[in-house]
């Protein structure tokens, strides 16, 4: 089993040094849910590098439809390629994307700038990964 | 209004009048103006719920920013729901908030109204009154239900008691809809209902 500091993503502190008593004031607040009104704004935008390494394909075929605008494709018509394959029209997805970070159709979300955000991101998947672990555990023992 | 929010809503309501719900009668959207930007919406009650039979209006806008903002969506229909106030007509749901996405029609927000209509969310309420009785009184919570469904949006359902009790309060000189959402409020108990409509 990973060691406590490691599995919470925390450092132990150095010598010398004091605790954060604003970080420890702000994880009681979000214990106590405070920071829920807040969620209701979209997650930030995507990072400009991952927004510069979105590739741009040209369409081979007619059919299928940008479900930004809702306008067919046309062969030769380029497009923006996600990275879970979903295709958008640079002009639709472009303003998407500099709002908010994920895929307009299956929510994949990609990486931002936004320092804070990753962090709750992190700890959020830290939380389902610890959820699955005990319940790995569980069934382990009681199956 | 910005030119893609017009031309999606156009496309849009193609969309919706081809869809098999229109053919259902379980969804309709209707435009109110030229410029795309206000809409009608109109969900049926689904079926094994108390909204079944009735018929909900919304009131729907679009903003300049659509789709990458969600459309404002409000019942005018007035409604017994955890998750929609009884007052305005406000709608506790996360994909008009937070969980928008630009994929996402007017279609499939209707759909979404109709789903929640089937599935309260007592512990995210809109109406804590209304979210309240779901919880500790669900039979009452769907009498009361089934009752506004009734008198507001043409469900069949007509509750004899209910009515005969808001007789009461009006004889009193009470507003009838004030008499309704005062019985609801309070389990359909007459005296309880009165003492704070006269305290």
């Amino acid at each position: 089993m990973a060691d406590y500091f490691e599995e919470m993503g925390w450092q132990p502190l150095a010598e010398g040094q004091a605790p954060n008593h604003y970080l420890h004031f702000a994880r009681l607040l979000r214990d106590f849910n405070i920071f829920d009104g807040l969620s209701e704004k979209l997650p930030p935008p995507v990072s400009k590098k991952v927004l510069e390494s979105i590739p741009t394909i040209t369409l081979e075929q007619d059919g299928k439809q940008c479900t930004i605008c809702l306008k067919e494709y046309c062969k030769g018509d380029t497009a923006k390629q996600l990275p879970c394959k979903h295709l958008f029209h640079n002009t639709c997805i472009l303003p998407w994307l500099t709002k908010t970070n994920s895929c307009p159709l299956c929510r994949q979300e990609m990486e931002t700038d936004d320092e804070d955000y990753e962090a709750f991101r992190k700890e959020k998947m830290r939380a389902k990964q610890r959820e699955s672990d005990i319940e790995n555990l569980h069934n382990s023992m009681f199956s | 209004m910005a030119n893609i929010a017009a031309q999606r809503i156009k496309r849009e309501f193609k969309e919706v009048i081809k869809s098999e719900e229109v053919a259902k009668c379980a969804i309709r959207v209707e435009l109110l103006n030229d410029t795309f930007t206000e809409l009608k919406g109109e969900i049926a009650g689904p079926p094994d719920t108390p909204y079944e039979g009735g018929t909900f209006v919304l009131e729907i806008k679009v903003p300049e920013t659509y789709p990458f903002n969600p459309p404002k969506v409000r019942f005018v229909t007035k409604i017994w729901h955890p998750n929609i106030s009884s007052v305005t007509g406000a709608i506790c749901l996360d994909i008009l908030k937070d969980q928008w996405a630009a994929a996402m029609t007017l279609r499939t927000v209707l759909l979404s109204l109709q789903a929640l209509l089937s599935a309260a969310e007592p512990d995210d309420p809109q109406d804590a009154v209304v979210a309240k009785q779901y919880k500790e009184n669900n039979e009452m919570f769907q009498i009361t239900a089934r009752h506004w469904t009734n008198v507001y949006a043409g469900g069949p359902n007509i509750n004899k008691d209910c009515d005969d009790k808001i007789r009461r309060l009006a004889d009193m000189g009470i507003e009838e809809h004030q008499a309704r959402v005062a019985l609801s409020s309070y389990d359909w108990e007459l005296e309880r209902a009165t003492e704070q409509l006269f305290s």
